[in-house]
């Protein structure tokens, strides 16, 4: 897994915004993960700990990562069940044939960061 | 302060990639995005495509891999072009390093480019490179549970290509199974058996490749 990379990128976008607002410190990042996005938050929380550790300048001192976890969701377009997918994503479990569409779970978005001046 | 972002992580990769694939289109280039464990064939498989489709059309191929230029030499020692970028740990191919290596191509001169990707069924999957088609290959010897254990990937292509099928008769594995399994996690997805050790069932592939072609420049 890429987890350090992702949070490369991460920090990149959280850092372009701020810089152009002239914020110095990074506090409280949040991030929406999605079941099915590929994204694993244990090893990004891990990511973000190491990150902070080798960059403690950019970041204020109880800046945390916030993983909003976004369960998998599907919906059958024959009978309209709506469900929440196993491996098999396009199974509906009431009718029992591959008639599912994803709806979400596929999210993985940087919400939003608290920033300070202090 | 807290700021709202909302933005995707992927951005910037996305960006790329709609660089990439506004690149593609104007030069009327067909890519493939060729994904995989590691060993399941892709660089056979490609090679065997490069001997077959090289008189009718102008083939170029980016071979993503950790380390070493092998595979871009086996492409080269087939007659195409072939550039390779090493990504040195990396687990997959992002956007950004296929629009840097598209610099050694002339796109004018090429007529179908595929991508190599890392071998991983877990990461290339997320990355848009700009490509037209994702296509997967799986191999007979790893087994029909990769198809639901893996399902991210299966859910993200629109073609398996279900290589080693002359090892069928020594192995466990059901082209039955698979397919099913595979129409339960992306029902628009078809499956290829071929083999591209004794040549069986290639022919479907170099089809749809010519199918895919035409509808590039056709558009
Ligand atoms: N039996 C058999 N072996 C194959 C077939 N296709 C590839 N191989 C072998 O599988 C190994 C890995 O192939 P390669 O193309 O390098 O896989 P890649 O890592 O996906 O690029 C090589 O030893 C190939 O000769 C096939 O259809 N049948
Ligand atoms: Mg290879
Ligand atoms: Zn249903």
């Amino acid at each position: 897994m890429h987890e350090m990379s992702l949070m490369g990128d991460i920090l990149q976008l959280v850092q372009e915004d701020s810089s152009q607002k002239g914020i110095e410190k990074i506090g409280k990042v949040e991030l929406i993960v999605g079941e099915i996005s590929n994204a694993m938050p244990d090893a990004l929380r891990m990511a973000f700990d190491l990150f902070r550790e080798q960059n403690l300048h950019l970041f204020t001192e109880n800046a945390e990562l916030i993983i909003h976890l976004e369960e998998a969701e599907a919906e059958c377009i024959l009978c309209g069940t709506q469900y929440r997918p196993s491996q098999k994503i396009a199974l509906c479990p009431n009718c029992q044939v591959p008639s599912g569409k994803v709806l979400k779970g596929e999210t993985f978005q940087v919400l939003s960061y608290e920033g300070s001046n202090e | 302060m807290k700021v709202t972002l909302r933005t995707d992580v992927l951005t910037n990769n996305n960006k790329a990639a709609e660089f990439n694939r506004e690149l593609f289109e104007s030069t009327r280039t067909l890519v493939v995005n060729l994904m995989s464990s590691p060993g399941a064939g892709k660089t056979t498989l490609l090679e065997e495509t490069v001997r077959a489709l090289t008189e009718k059309y102008r083939i170029g191929v980016i071979e993503g891999d950790l380390a070493t230029e092998m595979d871009a030499d086996r492409i080269r020692a087939m007659g195409a072009k072939a550039v390779q970028i090493n990504t040195h740990g990396g687990c997959h191919l992002d956007a950004r390093m296929v629009a840097a290596s598209l610099a050694e191509f002339d796109l004018e001169e090429i007529d179908i480019l595929f991508i190599e990707n890392v071998g991983n069924l877990v990461c290339p999957s997320g990355y848009d490179l700009g490509q037209n088609h994702k296509v997967a290959v799986l191999s007979v010897p790893e087994g029909n549970d990769k198809i639901p254990k893996y399902s991210q990937m299966f859910m993200r292509t629109e073609l398996v290509l279900l290589n080693k099928i002359d090892l069928l008769p020594y192995l466990d594995f059901s082209v039955e199974e698979a397919r099913k399994d595979l129409s339960e996690i992306n029902p628009q997805s078809e499956l290829l058996p071929l083999s591209a050790r004794t040549r069986e069932g290639l022919h479907e592939w170099f089809s749809w490749i010519e199918g895919a072609y035409l509808k590039c420049v056709q558009q």
